[in-house]
Formats: C-alpha cells, structure tokens, sequence
C-alpha cells in the first residue's frame, strides 16, 4: 500500500498520532522495503540493514506525533531512516577503530581501499566496491533526490563534501565498468 | 576563447544536475567526447534508479511491536513511579516506583518505615533511592536507543518491575526478612546496570538482543 497514492496519509498520520498500533503497522508495511532497501545502500548488507529498519520504526513509532506534516510522511521516513543509517556507519566505525577523524565518516577512514577488480564486474557488484560513505552519498543524490546541502546536513559535512564523494563515485564507477 | 581541456567529473555532474557553466556549455558543442561522457552519466543514474529493490528477509513488525509496547509500558511504570514519589517525598521517607510506591499510597505507611530504617533492608531501599534519583535526573524523555540498548534497557525496566511486584506481594504474605534482602539487593543490582547504560558506562552486551537475532 503506499498512503501517498491514495490519500490517506494524514488520515493514516493522525491514527498513528494517537498511538494506534494499526495505523503504525500500515505505515511500516507502506515504507519498509523502501527504509530497507536504503539502509541497505547505505550500510550495505543485510544486517545493518535490518537494524536501520527496526530503529527508524521504532523511532517513527515515538516521534510521529512530531511529524508536522509540512511534506509527504514518506519525506519523513526516509529522512529518519537515512539518520539511522549513518548513526549505524559512525557507530561501527567508531567502535572497529577505522576511523582518524573521530566523526566515523570520513571517506579515506575505511581501512584498505577497495580491491580492484580483476575482471568485469556488473553495477551491484560496483557498488558493493565502493566506501559506505561514497556509496551513501552516490544513493542519496542520484537515486533519492537528495541535494547535496541536505546530504551534507544529514552527514555532518559540508555541501562541497557530498559533491566530492558524488565525483569520487562516479570516476570508481566509470573506472571499474567503462 | 574556448577551453580545449575536457570537462571533469564534478563539472560534467554539475551539466548533468542542471548546474550549468558557461564554459561547459560551450566546450560541450564542439566535443564529442564529453558529450559522450556526460550521456553515460545519464546512463549510470537511469540504471542505478533501474535496479531491483532489496526486500526485507522477515517481517520485523512483531517485533518492532513488542518493543514499542515495551516503551509505553515502561512510561506508564515511570510515571506511576513519579506519582508515588511525590506521595512519599511529602511522607518524608521512601522514593520508590511501581507497586511498591503505589502500596505505599495506599496505606502502607507504617511497614514500609520499618522496613526503611531497619538495619538489614534499610540500606538497599536508600540506595534504590538514590539510584532512581539518579535515573529521574539524567534519563532524557525522548531518548532513543539503538535496538540492543533498547532492548536492555526495557528487560531491566521490566525486571526492576517485577521485583515491585515481587515485595509487595512478599510483604503482605510474610515473606521472609532473607527473601525480602535478596529481593532488594537484586533490585539495586538491576537499578546499577541501568543507571550504567544510561549514562553511557556500561554497553550491553549479550542477553537480551539474543532473544531477538
């Protein structure tokens, strides 16, 4: 069901607002494989991904009432879940040590560089290649939408890093798949 | 003049978002090869917009439930806690939460003295005391955990909860000063550990997300 389509959103919101457990679960069966299929992007694999679907639910669930509804409830979501995500990187990468900036974000913090491939390689096996960061920040603007201010905003950078990293990206992509 | 050097990546991305330059612009009309370059961008954002959504392997929502219900049951905890706090703040004893401030409330007035001032029970009430205090002054109100904390938090909330339960029952049967003691004594135990986790010193571990993975 996505609520946008058929405009239920603010009747679904204001359910949700007050705590009705139906209402919340509609709005996690309408957004999960979207939060989950961006956590994945982001942490890349299955278990982070799974943790960014569960803390933005969770979050959503004790923050909805706070959702002004000045944009699309999806709006929202995902911003939540992208939060969640990179919350997810620095966590780990604070906590594995691989990390000299001390924010957890910093794209030459990764340990090694990515292996060069030793032969052709497909689209998802080029992404997987690339930084969490890179690739975050290659998802959030050419495939969500996001500018780069606002990735900026949601990484604690600058609007010059987010476009660094989208070059950075792109120039991998371009080396790796021709 | 026209700029015979190519078009770097932040440039060409730049064309590609709209973000126009007049010299990209220009050097795009007469080389080819940018032109081609700035086509594949546009490729490579149609395919990476193309690929197949990754769907979630298991329905979380349960779980998502449970913990969310968690949380509303520990808020109602907390706030009968407070209620009973101001009660007993005004009696001029016992700072508790739960059934046992809710006890005292009632009229339970008198036992719950003895038991605080008495030499074997009276140290752990006011350590309990103290360590609520401290739960009530630096637990944020909307604190939100990641999962693992999340969830150890809510099985200490529930565990301190059920030892409520556990006193007050054990004080209108009679129970034992032995049981009451350990009862008391694992009470402030569990308050320790989370008062830790709330003030960042202690992380949890294993427990109670193994529940859940």
């Amino acid at each position: 069901m996505n609520p946008d389509a058929f405009g239920l959103e603010s009747a679904l919101v204001s359910r949700a607002r007050t705590g009705d457990e139906e209402a919340l679960e509609a709005v996690f069966h309408a957004y999960r494989t979207q939060v989950y299929n961006l956590g994945r992007r982001i942490c890349g694999n299955e278990e982070d991904a799974e943790d960014v679907l569960q803390d933005t639910f969770l979050e959503v669930c004790r923050s909805i009432n706070r959702f002004r509804g000045d944009g699309s409830l999806w709006g929202w979501v995902r911003r939540v879940a992208a939060s969640k995500a990179f919350m997810l990187l620095r966590r780990e990468r604070i906590r594995s040590g691989r990390t000299v900036s001390g924010d957890g974000l910093s794209p030459d913090a990764f340990g090694v560089a990515p292996r060069e491939p030793t032969g052709p390689i497909d689209l998802e096996a080029a992404l997987s290649r690339l930084s969490p960061v890179t690739r975050a920040v290659l998802w959030l603007h050419d495939v969500e939408g996001y500018t780069h201010e606002e990735i900026g905003e949601l990484m604690e950078k600058t609007a010059s890093f987010s476009k660094s990293q989208l070059s950075r990206a792109h120039r991998r992509l371009r080396e790796w798949l021709g | 003049m026209v700029s015979m050097r190519h078009l770097e990546m932040h440039e060409l991305l730049g064309l590609r978002d709209g973000e126009e330059t007049a010299r990209g612009r220009a050097h795009l009309e007469y080389c080819e090869s940018c032109r081609r370059e700035l086509e594949r961008l546009y490729r490579m954002q149609a395919e990476l917009r193309a690929l197949p959504a990754f769907t979630p392997p298991r329905d979380l929502w349960p779980r998502i439930a449970e913990l969310e219900a968690r949380r509303r049951r520990r808020r109602r905890w907390w706030a009968v806690g407070s209620a009973g706090l101001a009660a007993a703040a005004l009696a001029g004893f016992l700072v508790l939460g739960g059934d046992a401030a809710r006890e005292a409330d009632e009229g339970g007035v008198d036992g719950w003295v003895a038991e605080a001032t008495s030499q074997d029970l009276g140290p752990f009430i006011e350590r309990s005391r103290e360590l609520e205090t401290l739960l009530r002054t630096y637990t944020p109100q909307y604190q939100v955990y990641d999962a693992p904390t999340a969830l150890a938090v809510s099985a200490l909330e529930d565990r301190i909860w059920v030892l409520d339960r556990m006193l007050s029952e054990g004080r209108q049967t009679g129970a034992e000063r032995v049981v009451l003691r350990q009862l008391w004594d694992e009470r402030v135990a569990t308050l320790e550990t989370l008062v830790g986790i709330q003030l960042g010193e202690t992380r949890p571990v294993s427990g109670p997300q193994a529940v859940w993975r």
